[in-house]
C-alpha cells in the first residue's frame, strides 16, 4: 500500500508537470501543441550534450537546458506559429506536429537511435518504510511540486500572471485593455516549453534518452488534459493524480502490462461521459 | 548547324555501341547486400564485420577471380522498411547474397520476398526458430535461408535453463528466482518453458511476468520481485529500453541481482551508456576476447585496431557469414544460388565464435566445439568476465555493489 502511495505520487507529479505546460498554451493561445513532447526531449538532450560533451556541471547544465528550450519555444511561436494564426486552427496544429517530427529526426541524425545517459543529480537512494526510492525520483517529485507551486504563485500574484489569465479569459477584451496578446502568447509558449524541458531534465536520468522519447509524454499529457479539461490548470493536476495513481494501482495489483492501457481507457470514458473533461468549461472538440 | 551534326553523332553512337564488348559476369564484382538495422550498434557492427572480411578477401585477390563489393539498405526495426530494403537490394542492386537481419518480426516479413528473389540470405541477428522452420516446411522455396548467427531462441532457452540449474542453483545455491520478459513473441514462448523447467528442477518461481517494451517505469516490478523474496531476477529483453531498466534497478538498489538475455547490454559501450549502472548484470553473448577458438583473440584485436572499439556479437556473425559464403562459392566455383546452397549445407568452418555447421533447417549448430552461448557479467570499470559455462569462465560472478558482503 505504501509503495503505491509513494510511487503514485512521483509519477503523478511528473505527469502534472507535463500536462500543465500543455494545457497552459491551449488555455491562453488555443494552440494544441503537438511539439510539446519535443520540448521534453530537447530538455533531456540539451543536458546530455552539456554534461557529456561540454563537461558543464550538472546543475548548471539543467538550468541552461531549460532556458535554451524556453527560447526555442518562443522562437517557434514567433517564427512558425504566429504567421499561421489567421488561418484555420488546423494549420497551427499541423505546424506543431511538423516541428515535433522535425526535432525527432534532427536528434536521430545527430545522436543516432541509441539511448544516451544523463547522470543523476542525486545518486543515493532512500528507504521509506521498506519502500526503496531513488534520490533522483525524490528530486523529480519535489522539483515538480515546487515548479507547480511557483507557477500558481506567478499566475496569481504577478502583473504578468494576471495579464496571462486575462488573455486566456478574453483575448479581445485583454487587447482593448492594452495587454499585448501576441507577446503574451510568446511568453506562455516559452513558459510551457520551459516546464516540459524541466520535466525532461528531471526524468532523463531514470528514463530513456532516445530521439522518440517525446511521444509517450505527449500522449500522457494529452490524456490528462482531456480527463481534466483542456485549458484548465487545476483540471490537469487532478487528471495527473487520477491517471498516475490508477496506472500505479493497476501495475501493482494487476500487471504492469495493463497499466499502459489506463490512459487510453480514461480518455475514451471521459470523452463519452463528459467531453469537456472534469474541469473544462466546454468541449474542446 | 544542329541538323548537320545530328547524323554524325547518331552514326558514331551506333558504331560505338557495335564495338562495345558486353561486360562478362566474371568481370563484375560479387555483390553482398547488407539488410539490417543500420541505426543500431548491432547493425553498424554487422556492416563493419562484413567490411572487415571483404577487405581481407579482396586483399588476397577476391573470390573466384572477382572482387567483393558491399551494398547496404537500412531495414530499421519495422517490417515495412525491412521488405523495402530487401526489394531494393535484390531488385535494384541485384545482389548475389543477402547478409543481415536483426528483428525476427522484420525478418519473417522479408522471407517471401527473399524467396521470390531466389537470393541466398545469411541471417546474422534474428533469433526466432520460425525463420528456419520455413526451410523444413517448404525447402524448394525457402532453401535460400541460412542462420549463421545467433543461436535460435529455443536453443537459447535451453541454454538459460543450463545457466539456471548449473550456475544459479548449482554454484550459488539459489532456490527462488523470478522471471521477467518483454512482451514479444519469442519471449512469450520462452517464459513458460523456463518457469516449468525451473520448477521441475526444484526452484521456486514466485513471479513470472511480461511487460510492454514501451514501459517507462519499472518500480512496480522491482517492488514485486523484492517482496517475493527472490534471490535472482532472470530477464529476457531485446527491444525494450534496457538502459531504463538497468538504471532504475541500480538507482533503487533493488536487493536482487539481474541477468539473462539483454540484447542491448551485449553492446560493448552499454556500460558507459548507462553510466556504469549495469554493474553485475549478466547477459548472454556469443563472442568476447576469450580463446573460444584460435581465431577468437586475433579477430577481436584486429577489429578493435581497425574500428577503435570492441565489437558486438553481430560483428563476429557477419564476419563469419562472409567467409562461410566465400568458402561455399569457392567450392561451387560459381555464385549461382543452387550450387552454392549445396556447398553451404556442407559448411564446416572454424570461426572466432566456434565451429560453424548447419543442421537440416540451415540453422547454425550449437554444442561442444560449435557456436555457443556464453554468460558475460559487467564488472568493475566496465570490464567483462565470462561467468558461465564453467569450461570457458574467465572470472568469478560478483554481486551488485549494495549487496556485497564485507
Amino acid at each position: 500500500m505504501l509503495d503505491i502511495i509513494i510511487y503514485g505520487a512521483v509519477i503523478s507529479a511528473v505527469y502534472a508537470l507535463l500536462a500543465v505546460g500543455f494545457t497552459l498554451i491551449f488555455g491562453v493561445a488555443r494552440i494544441l501543441n503537438l511539439a510539446h513532447g519535443a520540448f521534453y526531449a530537447l530538455g533531456a538532450y540539451c543536458v546530455y550534450t552539456l554534461t557529456a560533451n561540454l563537461h558543464v556541471p550538472l546543475v548548471i547544465a539543467a538550468v541552461i537546458a531549460v532556458l535554451l528550450v524556453a527560447l526555442f519555444g518562443i522562437a517557434m511561436e514567433r517564427v512558425l506559429v504566429r504567421p499561421l494564426r489567421r488561418l484555420p486552427p488546423l494549420a497551427v496544429l499541423m505546424m506543431t506536429l511538423a516541428v515535433g517530427l522535425m526535432v525527432e529526426q534532427i536528434l536521430l541524425l545527430i545522436f543516432g537511435s541509441e539511448a544516451r545517459n544523463v547522470p543523476s543529480l542525486v545518486e543515493s537512494s532512500f528507504n521509506f518504510g521498506g519502500v526503496l526510492l531513488s534520490g533522483q525520483r525524490l528530486l523529480a517529485f519535489f522539483c515538480s511540486v515546487a515548479i507547480l507551486g511557483g507557477l500558481w504563485l506567478f499566475m496569481q500574484h504577478t502583473r504578468l500572471g494576471a495579464a496571462i489569465l486575462a488573455v486566456s479569459q478574453d483575448p479581445e477584451g485583454a487587447r482593448y485593455m492594452g495587454i499585448p496578446s501576441d507577446r503574451i502568447f510568446s511568453i506562455v509558449m516559452g513558459l510551457s516549453a520551459a516546464i516540459a524541458a524541466a520535466a525532461g531534465v528531471l526524468v532523463a536520468p531514470f528514463q530513456s534518452v532516445i530521439p522518440g522519447m517525446g511521444l509517450l509524454p505527449l500522449v500522457k499529457a494529452f490524456a490528462i488534459v482531456i480527463v481534466g479539461g483542456l485549458g484548465s490548470i487545476p483540471g490537469s493536476i487532478v487528471g495527473a493524480l487520477l491517471l498516475g495513481y490508477t496506472e500505479t494501482i493497476v501495475a501493482f495489483k494487476a500487471s504492469i502490462e495493463w497499466s499502459q492501457i489506463v490512459s487510453v481507457a480514461a480518455v475514451l470514458i471521459v470523452l463519452i461521459i463528459r467531453p469537456a473533461g472534469f474541469f473544462g468549461k466546454r468541449a474542446a472538440f | 548547324m544542329l541538323k548537320t551534326i545530328a547524323p554524325v553523332v547518331a552514326g558514331s553512337a551506333l558504331i560505338a555501341a557495335a564495338l562495345a564488348v558486353p561486360a562478362r559476369a566474371e568481370d563484375k564484382p560479387i555483390l553482398l547486400g547488407i539488410n539490417t538495422a543500420l541505426q543500431l550498434q548491432v547493425g553498424r557492427d554487422t556492416l563493419d564485420g562484413v567490411r572487415m572480411a571483404v577487405e581481407e578477401i579482396n586483399a588476397k585477390g577476391g573470390l573466384i577471380g572477382r572482387k567483393l563489393e558491399v551494398v547496404t539498405a537500412d531495414e530499421g526495426e519495422s517490417p515495412k522498411e525491412g521488405v523495402a530494403a530487401v526489394n531494393k537490394l535484390t531488385g535494384d542492386n541485384n545482389v548475389n547474397v543477402l547478409i543481415g537481419g536483426y528483428d525476427s518480426g522484420v525478418t519473417l516479413a522479408e522471407l517471401p520476398h527473399i524467396s521470390r528473389a531466389q537470393t541466398i540470405f545469411l541471417g546474422t541477428g534474428s533469433a526466432s526458430p520460425a525463420i528456419q522452420q520455413k526451410v523444413k516446411d517448404d525447402y524448394a522455396n525457402y532453401k535460400y535461408l541460412f542462420r549463421v548467427n545467433p543461436i535460435n531462441s529455443a536453443k537459447q532457452a535451453a541454454s538459460l535453463m543450463d545457466f539456471i540449474k548449473g550456475k544459479l542453483k548449482g554454484d550459488l545455491g539459489y532456490s527462488k528466482i523470478s522471471i521477467l520478459g518483454e512482451n514479444a513473441k519469442w519471449v512469450q514462448d520462452m517464459v513458460p518453458y523456463l518457469k516449468r523447467n525451473a520448477t521441475e528442477a526444484g526452484l521456486e518461481v514466485p513471479f513470472a511476468e511480461f511487460f510492454d517494451p514501451q514501459t517507462a517505469d519499472f518500480s512496480p516490478i522491482f517492488a514485486k520481485v523484492k517482496d517475493s523474496g527472490s534471490q535472482y531476477l532472470l530477464i529476457i529483453l531485446s527491444h525494450a529500453a534496457s538502459d531504463v531498466f538497468v538504471k532504475q534497478w541500480y538507482d533503487a538498489k533493488v536487493p536482487v541481482p539481474i541477468g539473462g538475455i539483454d540484447v542491448k547490454s551485449q553492446d560493448a559501450d552499454f556500460f558507459k551508456r548507462v553510466g556504469g549502472k549495469a554493474i553485475s548484470e549478466v547477459t548472454t553473448n556469443f563472442v568476447l576476447r576469450q580463446p573460444i577458438t584460435e581465431k577468437s583473440i586475433p579477430w577481436w584485436d584486429a577489429f578493435v585496431k581497425k574500428y577503435n572499439r570492441a565489437p558486438v556479437y553481430s560483428a563476429a556473425g557477419a564476419y563469419d557469414a562472409v567467409y562461410v559464403y566465400a568458402d561455399a562459392v569457392t567450392r561451387a566455383k560459381t555464385t549461382d544460388a543452387d550450387p552454392v546452397i549445396k556447398e553451404l549445407e556442407k559448411t564446416d568452418y572454424v570461426s572466432p565464435r566456434g565451429r560453424v555447421k548447419f543442421d537440416a533447417l540451415h540453422e547454425v549448430q550449437d554444442g561442444p566445439g560449435n557456436v555457443n552461448v556464453i554468460y558475460v557479467q559487467w564488472q568493475n570499470d566496465g570490464d567483462r568476465a565470462v561467468v558461465w559455462p564453467k569450461e570457458v569462465a574467465s572470472g568469478k560472478m560478483i554481486d551488485p555493489p549494495w549487496m556485497m558482503k564485507n
